[in-house]
């Protein structure tokens, strides 16, 4: 019979499917709590504008080196060729060199945005893209309040590109390409608590220095990237008008919602049908 | 979630959107099964003597007003009028009384006679308006054709039709007839089950089979009561003097004034 | 387009013949190669193969204007998210015909129901051009991986379901026209299932499409971005889809002209205001809902700008004017009116999409993204190609003319 028929194989894709989607998640239990998430410092007081960063970072993931010259005031961004950019900005307390690239968030709104998982959050802290998996449709993009990802208009089979923390060095125990480079120690590497504790001490110990903030502590939910400045973050290029929220809380309301549509709309609609099974003689007063 | 640990607020929603494909699969047997009772074989309700649409003559061409009264015009511009073979089917069979004779100017809705089962009186009323021109005296002799034959032999009154195309104009004819004749039965069916507990609480089986289908001459068993709400409730019929509709049990009611 | 030669096109169906061969001889164009509207289609179709074709192999940036800052444009922000809007028409007829059973409508379910699941397929096709890589399409339907927490996988995976839905429900059309009797029959028994199935993934997806906004809080003009988006984008489907009904409706009813009955000829106008009251009543809300969240949100301030000028624009205009419109036309039963009613409506809905996901979106970028020639030249290709289609089916199947005479129940 049809009924038996079509049970048997729901029954099956619903196996299939289980199967096909546990692996995902039915793996990281217990060892999850124990992995903390590892971020970086920078420190722009520390900054010479040497831009060793960009070179390395260039020559990591074989992109052209920067060629051109950094001039006061004039603001250059990321792009699909270039993952991490230092600009000169003129502050209130002078000229402020600040290095910018993914803020890898401890909530990406990219990896919440991704239908394919294509940009993932790691356990570790980067977030990193996963090419294989890609397929372009630049919703990260659109979702990203940093404007991060870079795509590559220009290519038959175009990438994202934009600052992964060196995850595959991180993988292999060491640092992230910038934070070796640096000759002023302005980027240092460690877990995201260490971070902070020791930005909170570098405040505390020179509070004329800084401006009494840790960009990156709470903005977008808080970042894996932190920053500390001696001018305001708004004049140093950054948007401080964002929410201190994670952006995927922003979906969240909707995408709760959907489940329960699904369970009640249907019984709904089918009591509405039972309920005017009967009304197709009577209505003739339609026609107006 | 301080953010220092991967924290994921979506990590549910695999499981959840699996769940819902579970919820279609199970959605449609279930609804299979919740419609399944409803139908039942109309060969053993015919064995069985229990009453449905299918067993209900419904000639197409006649008209049939909602008080369960068909009428039909012939060529000679007189109306035949009588009972309808569902309201006969219900009352089962019944004595005359209180007939109108012929030269009576009636008016819509007036009351054309008394039917009886058993001292259970029931107001049959008039789906036109017109004057009487005849009764059908085999009614009187043999009631019974009433129920065996209602639209031919068992016409129960010729009435010279005053306004009949404004008056049959609300009534049903052909596939709406048959149409109407299932939806009664359904209003008949939920009549019944307040009517009975109001006035007839005693068990109902001798009503309705086990299924929720309907014996044959469902009325015949049961109180005055609840012919009286059968009459007022559910065929609608306005009684001649509102105001008294309270004092109908003491007598005083309409037919003191006929 | 008149057909001119008409024995000749006037279709029949399949009648016990074999199905294979039906099918060939359906095959062969029915009327002129040149009319008017070929003229103007085919070459366009054309120069569309030729971009498509060289998107392919020198990527998106080769004939589009999109930039880092903008990465959606008029493919996603029109043919996508607008395309959708439109195609609103066939989850809110067929709850009107079969679960309301609203029985004056049902003489137009089915066009409406083929013209949904060709605009979802069009749309899903065009949507294939914007992506940087098509070929991964699959990974999020497959599991590589499925993305659950994103808005779009939700989208996307409502799209698939709800066209095998439309499909589902369109078959009997397709099964009366191969003479199919038992498959008809099968097919039919389906409907209602698949109808109540569409109707809650339509629900879904129009607000879904609306939610894909939501985490651009800050990239989006404060006048057009709130958290209701997602309703918003729901009611406003309601209309959407239905003056497009009334708009194709017109038009598909002038064109094929000689395939309607006389009874569905008289019906036309009846049907039509019928459709306009339900879209005042509609944009009625919508119009409060709008006023609802504007006072909400506390931008009155931002109203004094140019953008804040043409959100009133959009709004007055656009959404106040056509509601009035349609009441008016209704009451008066002034079918020009309703007409001008639905094309205005049509304009209002392009506007508001085009606002928030294209013009509204990163309002304040130094380069304004504004579509390339030929991007535009690609949208006209996917919506020529797909009226061809739509043009080809009515000329068979029993969309707009009677089923044949073997069907028992209407359908």
């Amino acid at each position: 019979m049809n009924f038996d028929r079509r049970n048997f194989f729901k029954t099956v894709c619903v196996a299939g499917a289980t199967l096909a989607v546990g692996s995902s998640f039915g793996a990281a239990k217990p060892e999850e709590n124990a992995i903390e998430f590892q971020g970086v410092l920078y420190d722009s007081t520390r900054c010479l504008g040497c831009r060793a960063c960009e070179r390395v970072c260039a020559k990591a993931h074989k992109q052209p080196e920067p060629k051109d010259e950094l001039k006061a005031g004039v603001i250059r961004k990321t792009s699909e060729k270039q993952r991490s950019v230092i600009n000169n900005y003129v502050t209130s307390k002078g000229e402020v060199f600040v290095k910018k690239q993914c803020m890898h968030c401890n909530e990406p709104a990219c990896a919440a945005a991704c239908l394919t998982q294509a940009m993932y959050k790691t356990k570790e802290g980067p977030v990193i893209w996963r090419g294989k998996k890609c397929m372009g449709c630049r919703y990260c993009m659109v979702s990203c309040p940093f404007d991060v990802p870079k795509f590559e208009y220009h290519s038959a089979n175009p990438k994202i590109e934009k600052c992964d923390m060196c995850y595959d060095r991180i993988k292999a125990g060491k640092i992230p390409a910038c934070a070796e480079a640096c000759p002023g120690d302005a980027l240092s590497f460690g877990t995201r608590r260490e971070l902070i504790a020791e930005a909170r001490k570098r405040i505390f110990e020179n509070p004329k220095d800084y401006v009494d903030q840790i960009w990156g502590e709470q903005v977008a939910g808080g970042t894996g990237w932190l920053y500390l400045s001696s001018a305001p973050f708004n004049e140093v290029g950054f948007n401080t008008r964002l929410q201190n929220s994670s952006y995927p809380e922003l979906s969240k309301g909707f995408l709760y919602t959907v489940p329960s549509v699904f369970v009640l709309l249907p019984p709904l609609l089918l009591g509405i049908h039972e309920a005017t099974k009967n009304r197709n003689h009577s209505n003739d007063d339609e026609n107006e | 979630m301080e953010g220092f640990t991967y924290h994921n607020i979506f990590d549910t929603k695999g499981v959840e959107y699996l769940a819902i494909i579970a919820f279609f699969a199970i959605l449609i047997p279930f609804w299979i099964i919740l419609n399944r009772q409803v139908r039942a074989t109309k060969q053993l309700q015919r064995k069985l003597g229990i009453l449905t649409a299918s067993m209900l003559k419904i000639p197409q061409g006649i008209f049939f007003s909602t008080n369960h009264m068909w009428t039909h015009l012939d060529s000679k511009g007189i109306a035949k009028v009588g009972a309808d073979d569902l309201l006969l089917h219900l009352t089962g069979e019944v004595k005359f009384s209180k007939l109108r004779k012929p030269g009576e100017i009636v008016q819509k809705e007036d009351m054309l006679a008394v039917v009886s089962h058993n001292g259970k009186q029931l107001r049959i009323v008039t789906p036109i308006s017109g004057e009487i021109i005849a009764v059908n005296a085999l009614l009187q002799q043999n009631p019974e054709m009433l129920n065996d034959d209602p639209y031919q032999k068992g016409w129960m009154y010729k009435i010279k039709p005053s306004r009949w195309i404004a008056e049959t104009s609300k009534c049903y004819i052909a596939e709406e007839a048959t149409g109407w004749s299932v939806k009664e039965l359904e209003r008949f069916k939920d009549f019944l089950a307040t009517s009975v507990q109001r006035y007839a609480p005693e068990p109902t089986n001798v009503i309705l089979q086990d299924g929720g289908e309907l014996i044959d001459q469902p009325l015949s068993a049961l109180p005055e009561d609840v012919w009286k709400d059968f009459e007022h409730s559910f065929l609608g019929t306005k009684p001649k003097y509102p105001h008294f509709r309270g004092l109908e049990k003491s007598g005083y009611g309409p037919e003191y004034y006929q | 387009m008149k057909m001119n030669k008409q024995a000749q096109t006037m279709a029949k169906d399949n009648d016990g013949g074999s199905i294979l061969k039906f099918i060939l001889s359906e095959l062969k164009p029915k009327g002129r190669l040149l009319s008017p509207f070929n003229i103007i289609a085919i070459p366009v179709i054309l120069l569309g193969i030729v971009l498509v074709v060289i998107r392919f192999m020198y990527g998106i940036g080769s004939i589009t204007n999109l930039t880092q800052d903008t990465p959606w444009g008029l493919w996603i922000g029109f043919d996508v998210v607008t395309g959708v809007a439109f195609a609103g028409g066939a989850y809110v007829l067929t709850f009107m015909v079969y679960v309301l059973k609203m029985e004056k409508y049902r003489s137009i379910v089915r066009v409406t129901v083929l013209n949904g699941f060709l605009a979802y397929l069009f749309y899903a096709g065009a949507l294939l051009l914007d992506l940087g890589r098509p070929w991964n399409v699959i990974n999020p339907i497959i599991g590589n991986s499925f993305g659950t927490s994103s808005v779009l996988f939700l989208v996307a995976w409502h799209f698939l379901l709800y066209m095998i839905a439309e499909l589902i429900e369109f078959s009997p059309a397709i099964a009366e026209w191969l003479g199919t009797r038992r498959a008809r029959k099968i097919l039919s028994g389906l409907t209602m299932g698949a109808v109540i199935f569409g109707i809650t993934l339509s629900t879904l997806h129009q607000s879904g499409l609306g939610a894909l906004f939501l985490m651009a809080k800050d990239k989006i003009h404060p006048l057009w971005y709130s958290e209701f988006i997602p309703i918003m984008f729901l009611v406003s489907s309601v209309f959407a889809g239905l003056s497009m009904v009334i708009f194709e409706g017109s038009i598909s009813h002038k064109v094929f002209f000689n395939q309607i009955s006389e009874k569905n000829h008289r019906a036309q106008s009846g049907i039509l205001q019928g459709l306009a009251k339900i879209c005042a009543g509609a944009m009625f809300a919508y119009f409060f809902l709008q006023l609802l969240v504007f006072i909400h949100s506390k931008n009155w301030d931002l109203i004094n700008t140019p953008l804040g000028y043409w959100f009133l624009f959009e709004m007055i205009g656009f959404v106040l004017v056509p509601m009035l419109l349609y009441l008016y036309s209704y009451r008066t039963r002034n079918i020009f009116m309703i007409r001008l009613a639905a094309i205005m409506t049509m304009l209002g809905i392009i506007l508001n999409r085009l606002n928030i996901s294209v013009i509204g979106f990163k309002w304040d970028a130094p380069v304004h993204y504004y579509p390339s020639w030929m991007e535009i030249v690609v949208t006209l290709t996917v919506i020529f190609t797909e009226i061809l289609i739509f043009r080809w089916v009515i000329n068979r199947m029993p969309v707009l003319r009677d089923s044949p005479a073997w069907v028992e129940d209407k359908h």
